[in-house]
């Protein structure tokens, strides 16, 4: 499996997408830190230090962040979508594949080690993502915009956050080992827009109280469940939900109906259930 | 007791019922050179990547070097060169290697000479540090036959090896081809190129419409059709003439004011003797008799003549 890994590590960091991804993940961080330091700075002036005056700031600081944070998962989505969806389909198009195939090793080898490859790349990828825009708010936000938290909740929050590139790679190996690379992308880019759309209309249910759009968004996660990991991040990492004083709770990227643990439970589930499948099904196609 | 080190049992591979190979049982003696001829589609990929797990059979069964094809242990020692060889272009030449190398299980110590080894062998030394997607066509696919040979296979496919090669890079590959049977290995030769394989393989099957044709030894297999070349003297012709039924054909290959040659095709091989007793007998001045063996090209297309005959005959009784 070691070599499979070491082949992918190489062919992630070949591809023009990685590099691509990585600089403009620096330009979105650099821009994310210039806009968090000029709203320290303007804040710092407007804002006194009432109760008023705290809680705005509060606010602002969490939603600035969250914001942070919702761009900077989506990025690290499209990085694992396009990175991971062509793995195998593509080689199996090209024939690149058999002579790694033809050799003494198990195909189930072959896909757990593109796995993990690219698995712990995107991982490594989100967690430099996650201590980047935290870093930022809490070195460039200064006293204004630094959002308080714990390193508990700092370790909680990033275990969602790293965890959703990990889902993605599954279902991603799961489709490219069955289907084309177009097919697979598409399908995936649209799984993951239901996610992404589902979750919105979730948190507006919620705060219109209308049961069918938070429905709607229960089904959308259960469809496929990444979007309830990032809010489940913002969660750990601002409050807790059921606090009536939760930031976590307010504003456009905020978690207003919070996804409970069962929906975790069934997010490693759904991930783990993808793997296995991939492994299943391409262990018997043709290629 | 015969050591094959490929051997299958109605071994099939098709598409909704088509196309492929069909019921193919064949052997392959341990250290022969076996060529798989058949035209383009005929289904020799096929059967090579069915073997290799790489396809997976509708039917039948199939060992190679004493395993079962599903297992993965019956590629441990196999070396394969594919027909479309596309290799990871981001990769060097001794990156590619290296990766198959650890695949192999060879140990970081052991890697290097055995990489130094093949690049030497199929002419890629002092190429190996770039990149793939500068190799031309024909470097790629040497850069596939030393992948094929990385692991000292035992058994090694190469799917139309030297569809890419110029002609000096097909002499070499056949050179190697020789060099690896001297070496007690057993290579399996898929080509469409017969007048190549004539020279290099001493086993053959033929492989027509996905269906085995016939497989043997290639020596026996060029005796289908018992002929002789005789070189007559001009005033001979006469003793040609009304001859015993044993002598199915014959036909003047050339003719000058003193010789005559001509290939006499005869119902079974030993017949040789008679022929000559009957031509004496009737005076005629014998030059010259050389028995003629057909070539691969000829023998493919008595066999293959001969299964498109008996399929349209079948074909024509299924609708009387």
């Amino acid at each position: 499996m070691w070599p499979i890994m070491k082949i992918t590590y190489r062919e992630m960091l070949s591809k023009r997408i990685f590099t691509i991804t990585i600089l403009m993940s620096l330009a979105f961080l650099l821009l994310f830190g210039v806009a968090t330091g000029y709203a320290s700075r303007e804040l710092g002036d407007i804002l006194g230090n009432d109760a008023e005056s705290l809680l705005q700031r509060s606010f602002l600081s969490t939603q600035l962040l969250g914001m942070g944070l919702y761009i900077g998962s989506f990025i690290t989505a499209l990085l694992a979508i396009l990175s991971s969806v062509g793995s195998i389909a593509s080689e199996v198009e090209s024939h690149q594949i058999d002579t790694w195939l033809a050799r003494a090793l198990p195909r189930s080898k072959y896909l757990l080690g593109k796995f993990c490859g690219l698995a712990s790349m995107l991982a490594l990828y989100a967690l430099m993502m996650f201590l980047g825009l935290l870093g930022i708010n809490q070195f460039v936000g200064g006293g204004a915009l630094a959002v308080p938290f714990s390193a508990g909740q700092v370790l909680s929050g990033l275990g969602f956050f790293v965890l959703m590139p990990i889902i993605l790679v599954c279902v991603s190996l799961l489709l490219s080992s069955i289907t084309t690379t177009v097919t697979g992308g598409i399908v995936l880019i649209i799984l993951y827009g239901i996610s992404f759309i589902g979750g919105f209309v979730e948190q507006l249910g919620s705060i219109v109280g209308e049961a069918s759009l938070v429905n709607i968004g229960i089904i959308s996660s259960l469809l496929f469940p990444t979007d309830s990991l990032f809010r489940k991040a913002t969660i750990a990492l601002f409050d807790t939900a059921d606090d009536p004083l939760s930031f976590a709770s307010q504003g456009l990227f905020g978690s207003t109906s919070a996804p409970s643990d069962a929906m975790l439970v069934y997010t490693l589930f759904y991930g783990a259930a993808a793997l296995w499948l991939a492994v299943r099904l391409f262990a018997r196609r043709d290629v | 007791m015969a050591d094959y080190v490929i051997e299958t049992w109605n071994l099939s591979k098709q598409y909704d019922g088509k196309a492929g190979c069909k019921n193919i049982s064949l052997q392959v003696p341990r250290g022969s050179v076996f060529g798989f001829l058949g035209q383009n589609g005929a289904g020799k990929s096929t059967f090579v990547r069915t073997m290799l797990g790489l396809l997976h059979p509708t039917n039948g069964q199939a060992v190679m070097l004493g395993q079962p094809i599903e297992s993965v242990e019956s590629r441990r020692k196999v070396g394969y060169l594919p027909e479309l060889f596309r290799y990871p272009d981001w990769l060097t030449g001794i990156q590619l290697l290296e990766h198959h190398a650890e695949l192999c299980g060879l140990s970081r110590s052991a890697r290097k000479p055995v990489i130094r080894d093949v690049l030497a062998r199929v002419g890629l030394s002092g190429r190996e540090k770039e990149r793939i997607r500068g190799y031309s066509k024909g470097m790629q696919q040497r850069i596939g036959l030393a992948c094929a040979l990385l692991s000292d296979p035992e058994l090694i496919f190469l799917d139309e090896p030297t569809s890419a090669l110029d002609p000096i890079g097909r002499k070499e590959v056949r050179e190697l081809i020789a060099e690896l049977r001297d070496q007690g290995k057993t290579v399996f030769l898929n080509s469409h190129l017969l007048s190549e394989m004539e020279s290099v393989c001493n086993h053959v099957g033929i492989i027509h419409r996905g269906e085995l044709v016939v497989h043997g030894e290639w020596q026996k297999l060029s005796a289908v059709l018992p002929q002789v070349e005789l070189t007559l003297g001009a005033g001979s012709r006469g003793a040609l003439e009304q001859l015993p039924a044993f002598v199915t054909q014959k036909n003047l290959v050339k003719s000058d004011a003193e010789l005559e040659q001509w290939l006499v095709t005869l119902d079974q091989e030993g017949r040789v003797p008679q022929l000559l007793e009957v031509l004496l007998a009737r005076g005629a001045a014998v030059h010259e008799v050389v028995r003629k063996r057909q070539s691969l090209e000829e023998v493919f297309l008595y066999w293959v003549q001969k299964k498109e005959g008996e399929a349209h005959v079948a074909h024509h009784e299924n609708h009387v």
